[in-house]
């Protein structure tokens, strides 16, 4: 075995020559050193905190989901972009148009009705998923995978069909929609509603994980399945009710997400299945506690290796996303808050 | 130890099945060289032909003389991917001039893919043998064409639709020179100006012809000095940025920045704190597509500011109808050209051509109503649907032309569509020595109408735009990519030859 | 000697042994005569493309069958082979995207499964703590970035890809050749994985399938155990990677997007992801649902269309998962063994995973 120290030195000795490099060496880069630009520096923070918040959002959901009853919802990203696709549906209907909807056209509730209702809907469907195709063969993860794969094929060739390729708006309300200064820099109170959903989503999960009878169970089945059952809880409902808050929460994250991005595309179902499997690869599969460092990192990696790659290279980020997968996977295999099984 | 058995067993079979492989190996070289004798005979008896490979020549000997007096077309479409919607549209688009002008009649009253019948250009009778459903991507419509071409025996294709598909696409025609391909609505430059094949006709403009004109206005009227720009990271993105930055720079403007974010980003806020801010420059130039198209312009807003129609502007993709969540106060801004015209234009060719794809059809299911059954004309009216439909339109005439001659591998036929001029509905298409389209092309801006709606409003024609930009691309320069085209000032053909258009009439 | 137990009775499995062998054997006598009766299109493209698609399944179910591992990344090896095909055979005069080396073709078939073994085992090594549905989801990971690393790496790439790639002159205008080759290159794919499952490495990989802990526990290394098989597998892969980019002619960051590795998995798991000779058949299966399914007459009216193919093709494999999850090889052997055994309990009635019931070829190797 490898000493002790080397593969705390595999995080900490990349993280310090980062954090040198972005306090004072970056000088060929877009954001430039963060003594001498500190308003780059903090908006790229931001940036990478609010987008952390979206992360958390989706990626909590599955990492329940998974935590609970062993299921990998592959189908996950296809319940954000169902949810996204309903929720403009409600808006342009609310708002009144499809096309130049401009953000004092839309109230606060010509938001949080379509959020409610898109929530719900998609809930529903991961309810009905849950019962009718994944109920009886609990346990055969690789099978319920692939049948939750089936399904998020079939539903992005659907959702194709009925919405076309083109991107359809979705927006924030307006009263969300304003800027602000921040050391000198100009900030969109948008990207802060965001992280504060966010945040009031994590609140919620953490009262209902740790504060009521149904969560204690939760907690107790992530743990040990088999004890539980043998205390005569009912099971098959605490597992039907999770599938259907995970589901509810990437259909949260579609209206988050689409808002986020202005419109709702086809295409970004693969791309939030993708963002949801590294955030949780990184935290650790079934812990929320992990969700959330993982969003936090993977965030900040999508953030600052753009800003701060020397001019000419941004074009490789991307590699320090598998960079960071690297060394997490080299250090702790299951995830940082990762249940060695 | 039980296995070993078993391994043994498994090395005589892997020598039992080798030595069969190489015995039918060689019996499969005499079948194949059985195969050319099989189809080099019927082909002496057939006056003029080069022995065609024909598809299969044990199982249908079919003669010679019936495959040239047929066309059978292909028709590449695209159901999956990003442009997976307008499938439809773009087969409607090749139908139409069969329809119109070649006495066919649709199918289906409600859509075009189930084909067309009885169209007959010069005596001789089309017959749409298959329809190719690409993906977006190369490695896809490499394999449709192949099945549309070698199983479905298509001796004609129109598509694709979008550009790497058709570097692939014509790289194929260079080894199928028995098969004649129109190029759909793809708009990459390498297709013709780097493949070369000399069967691959394109009557369509390139990603950088539609943005001709653009650079003009918005250097000499806008009043822009500097520009920055920002691009999806692939050949499209490239492409369309090129001919912005080659005008721009050309009238004497400076592109200061260029950003072009990896196809597929999530979060373009750090790829848009790249770009200079709005006091450091007086313009941006936009070309990302795609869910990226709204991302990056709410990014900016985050960013950097208000999106004003005096300090924006962008390829065709910067529009009401594919940027549905631009607000309002882009109005003034300039947008670049497609293939086709938007609604604000109307002569009597236009509504002409209009009027003949709703007596084709009763109705269409297109993205440009909504995806829900629609009249047909709002899809004719786009780009996609007119680039099908001006190939398909060249082809009937260059088969009229030479009274439905197709021996030869299609020789007369192919030299008569490198001549053909079209004066179609928007504007006139001739071909270089390329086989590359010289094209009519126009400018936009976007405006508010009586409604308060932002809406596109056609402000120039371009006439003539032809693929090099005055020297700026050729065969031997570097082809569009994050550095190319370098900023410099050059004359180009067009500049000074803009038709203003005022409320839908060109001016002169 | 067996960590599992699994397998009773030799008798039985021996006569299973050959019969199996004798339906290999068979298929492959057929397919090697193919090009005799079948028309060109469907032995230049139908068969070619079922055996490209085959071998590289077979790498797939090699991994779940022998070592319960679900690699979704075995495209992305294929791909990595093709890209390396691409930057070191294409002629510097082409006109294309790469570093265009212009190697002799067979120089760049060594440089390119080298490398692709290579970044095999590095992402091997990375992974092989995991197993089960967490190193799926790893590998599909790897799958993901690999096409943003070829996108975005201009100099090996970019979105555009590598276009003009020719196949070296033995298969050059020689379509026949290459279908032969590969036929002849299944036979050994398929051999090599079952006289590997039968060494001690492939034993022991079965017995870390079924039990790490108590392998590790005997002495054995499992990560090295796993990350060996797995740079196999990325071997096996970059040679189907290979004559992919061959056929082909051009290779783009879209070849290995999430859709090509997700049809790869609908392939192994069509066959049946416990059974080689299933990738094959699934292989054949898709490709040949793929080409001909549309010109059915009248399926267009119950909704198959080119136009919603995914659809269908994620219906079938919702069918397959619901009704056999051991695919279409389970389907057969449950009809098979329900003919000549009416009275016994179906064996495939138990769940998947783990996969216990292993192939024949395994079984008898780890038999007690």
């Amino acid at each position: 075995m490898l000493p002790g120290w080397v593969p705390r030195a595999a995080v900490w000795v990349p993280a310090a020559a980062a954090a040198l490099w972005v306090l004072v060496l970056a000088r060929n880069t877009s954001a430039g050193p963060a003594i001498r630009e500190p308003g780059e520096f903090v908006v790229t923070l931001l940036d990478g905190v609010t987008f952390a918040g979206l992360l958390f959002v989706v990626a909590s959901g599955f990492t329940l989901v998974f935590g609970l009853m062993r299921t990998v919802n592959m189908a996950h990203g296809s319940l954000f972009l169902g949810a996204a696709y309903i929720a403009h549906e409600v808006q342009t209907n609310m708002v009144g148009k499809d096309a130049n909807i401009d953000a004092r056209d839309v109230s606060l509730l010509a938001w949080i009705l379509p959020l409610l209702a898109a929530g719900a809907v998609v809930a529903l469907l991961g309810l009905l998923m849950q019962q009718l195709l994944l109920r009886w063969n609990q346990g055969q993860d690789l099978r319920q995978a692939l049948i939750t794969l089936a399904i998020s094929v079939i539903a992005a060739d659907q959702l194709l069909a009925h919405f076309g390729g083109v991107a359809q708006p979705l927006k924030w309300p307006g009263t969300v929609t304003h800027f602000f200064e921040i050391v000198g820099e100009r900030y969109a109170t948008s990207r802060l509603f965001m992280l504060g959903v966010a945040l009031v989503v994590g609140a919620l999960l953490w009262l209902w994980l740790n504060r009521t009878r149904m969560g204690m169970v939760i907690r107790a089945g992530v743990d040990d399945q088999e004890m539980v059952r043998a205390l005569g809880i009912n099971v098959t409902l605490v597992f039907a009710v999770t599938f259907a808050v995970g589901s509810f929460l990437a259909g949260v994250g579609g209206v988050l997400g689409g808002s986020f991005a202005g419109s709702v595309a086809p295409g970004v179902d693969g791309a939030w299945l993708l963002n949801s499997l590294v955030v949780v690869i990184i935290g650790g599969l079934g812990s929320v506690k992990g969700a959330v460092a993982g969003s936090l990192l993977y965030g900040m990696v999508v953030a600052f290796s753009p800003a701060y790659l020397p001019a000419g290279y941004t074009y490789y980020s991307v590699i320090f996303t598998f960079a960071l997968l690297a060394v997490v996977l080299a250090v702790r295999p299951n995830g940082l808050y990762g249940r060695v099984e | 130890m039980r296995n070993k058995p078993t391994i043994r067993r498994l090395l005589s079979l892997v020598g039992i099945l080798a030595a069969f492989a190489l015995l039918a190996a060689s019996c499969g070289d005499d079948g194949e060289e059985a195969a050319t004798t099989t189809t080099a005979a019927p082909a002496t008896t057939a006056a003029p032909a080069e022995p065609e490979p024909e598809p299969d020549p044990m199982e249908e000997p079919e003669p010679m003389e019936e495959m040239d007096a047929v066309v059978h077309l292909g028709i590449l479409g695209e159901c999956e991917g990003a442009f997976g919607a307008f499938h439809e549209d773009v087969v409607a688009g090749a139908s139409l001039p069969f329809i119109t002008f070649a006495g066919g009649a649709s199918n289906s009253p409600t859509s075009a893919l189930e084909g067309f019948s009885g169209a007959v250009v010069a005596g001789v009778p089309i017959e749409v043998v298959g329809i190719g459903c690409g993906d977006d991507t190369p490695d896809r419509i490499i394999q449709e064409v192949r099945k549309i071409v070698e199983q479905d025996g298509a001796n004609v294709v129109i598509g694709p639709l979008s550009g790497d598909e058709s570097i692939a696409v014509a790289n194929y025609a260079k080894d199928h020179p028995d098969v004649t391909f129109l190029n759909g609505i793809a708009g990459a430059q390498e297709t013709t100006m780097v493949v070369q094949a000399p069967n691959f006709f394109r009557f369509n403009g390139d990603g950088a012809q539609w943005n001709a004109g653009l650079g003009d206005i918005l250097h000499n009227v806008a009043g822009w000095d500097t520009a920055a720009v920002i691009a999806d990271d692939y050949s499209f993105g490239w492409t369309s940025t090129a001919g912005f930055i080659a005008e721009f720079c050309a009238v004497g403007g400076d592109v200061v920045s260029r950003v072009f974010p990896p196809l597929g980003t999530t979060d373009y806020s750090s790829y848009v704190q790249q770009l200079p801010d709005p006091d450091e420059v007086d313009g941006y130039f936009w070309a990302v597509g795609g869910s990226g198209t709204n991302a990056s312009l709410e990014a900016f807003l985050s960013a950097k500011g208000d999106l004003t129609g005096d300090q924006h502007a962008g390829n065709l993709f910067f529009s009401p109808a594919l940027a549905a969540a631009l607000g309002t106060d882009i109005a003034g801004a300039y947008v670049g050209g497609f293939a086709s015209l938007p609604g604000d234009v109307s002569t009597p060719a236009i509504e002409e051509y209009l009027a003949s794809a709703d007596a084709a059809w009763d109705s269409l299911v297109s993205p440009m109503s909504g995806m829900e059954a629609g009249s047909p004309r709002a899809a004719a009216a786009f780009g996609f649907f007119y680039g099908y439909y001006s190939s398909a339109l060249a082809f009937i005439m260059a088969l009229e032309e030479v009274g439905g001659d197709l021996s030869d591998n299609h020789a007369a036929l192919r030299a008569a569509l490198a001549g053909v001029e079209i004066d179609g509905p928007y504007g006139k298409i001739t071909l270089d020595e390329n086989r590359q389209a010289i094209v009519d092309t126009s400018v936009q801006q976007l405006v508010l109408n009586d409604a308060g709606e932002v809406v596109s409003q056609t402000v120039a024609l371009i006439p003539a735009v032809d693929q090099s930009f005055g020297g700026t691309f050729s065969p031997t320069t570097p082809p569009p990519d994050r550095e190319n085209p370098t900023c410099e000032a050059r004359d180009l053909p067009w500049v000074g030859n803009a038709v203003p258009v005022v409320d839908g009439v060109p001016q002169g | 000697m067996s960590p599992t137990g699994a397998v009773s009775g030799s008798g039985p499995a021996r006569r299973l042994l050959s019969a199996r062998n004798a339906v290999v054997a068979a298929a492959t006598a057929l397919a090697l005569m193919l090009p005799l009766f079948g028309s060109n299109f469907f032995v230049e493209f139908v068969m070619t493309r079922t055996m490209i698609l085959g071998i590289a399944a077979a790498t797939i179910v090699f991994l779940a069958a022998y070592g319960g591992m679900v690699s979704l990344a075995q495209y992305l090896f294929a791909g990595v082979a093709g890209f390396m095909i691409g930057n070191a055979a294409v002629a510097q005069d082409a006109w294309s995207k790469g570093l265009k080396l212009g190697w002799n073709p067979w120089v760049a078939v060594v440089f390119a499964l080298a490398v692709t073994t290579a970044v095999a085992l590095v992402l091997g090594a990375l992974a092989s703590r995991t197993t089960g549905i967490y190193f799926l989801m790893i590998t599909l990971t790897y799958a993901v970035i690999g096409y943003y690393v070829f996108g975005s790496i201009t100099p090996l790439s970019g979105f555009g890809g590598i276009t003009g790639i020719d196949p070296p002159g033995l298969f050059q205008d020689h379509p026949v050749r290459m279908y032969l080759a590969l036929v002849v290159l299944s036979v050994l794919v398929y051999a090599a994985f079952r006289a590997v499952a039968a060494t001690p490495f492939g034993i022991a990989l079965q017995g870390i399938r079924d039990d790490p802990v108590r392998m590790a526990s005997l002495g054995f290394n499992v990560s090295l155990h796993r990350t060996l098989a797995f740079t196999l597998a990325g071997f096996f892969a970059g040679l189907a990677g290979v004559f992919n980019v061959w056929w082909n002619g051009q290779i783009d960051p879209t070849s290995i997007s999430i859709g090509p590795t997700l049809d790869l998995l609908i392939v192994a798991v069509i066959g049946g992801t416990l059974s080689l000779e299933g990738a094959w058949l699934g292989a054949f299966v898709f490709v040949v649902a793929n080409n001909y399914l549309r010109n059915l007459p009248l399926v267009d009216r119950v909704g198959i269309t080119e136009a919603r193919f995914s659809t269908v093709v994620g219906v079938l494999v919702l069918l397959i998962m619901v009704l056999s999850p051991d695919g279409l090889a389970g389907i057969i052997e449950r009809v098979r063994s329900g003919l000549s055994r009416p009275g016994r309990p179906s064996e495939t009635s138990r769940p998947p995973s783990p996969p216990s019931d292993a192939p024949a070829g395994a079984a008898a190797g780890a038999g007690p």
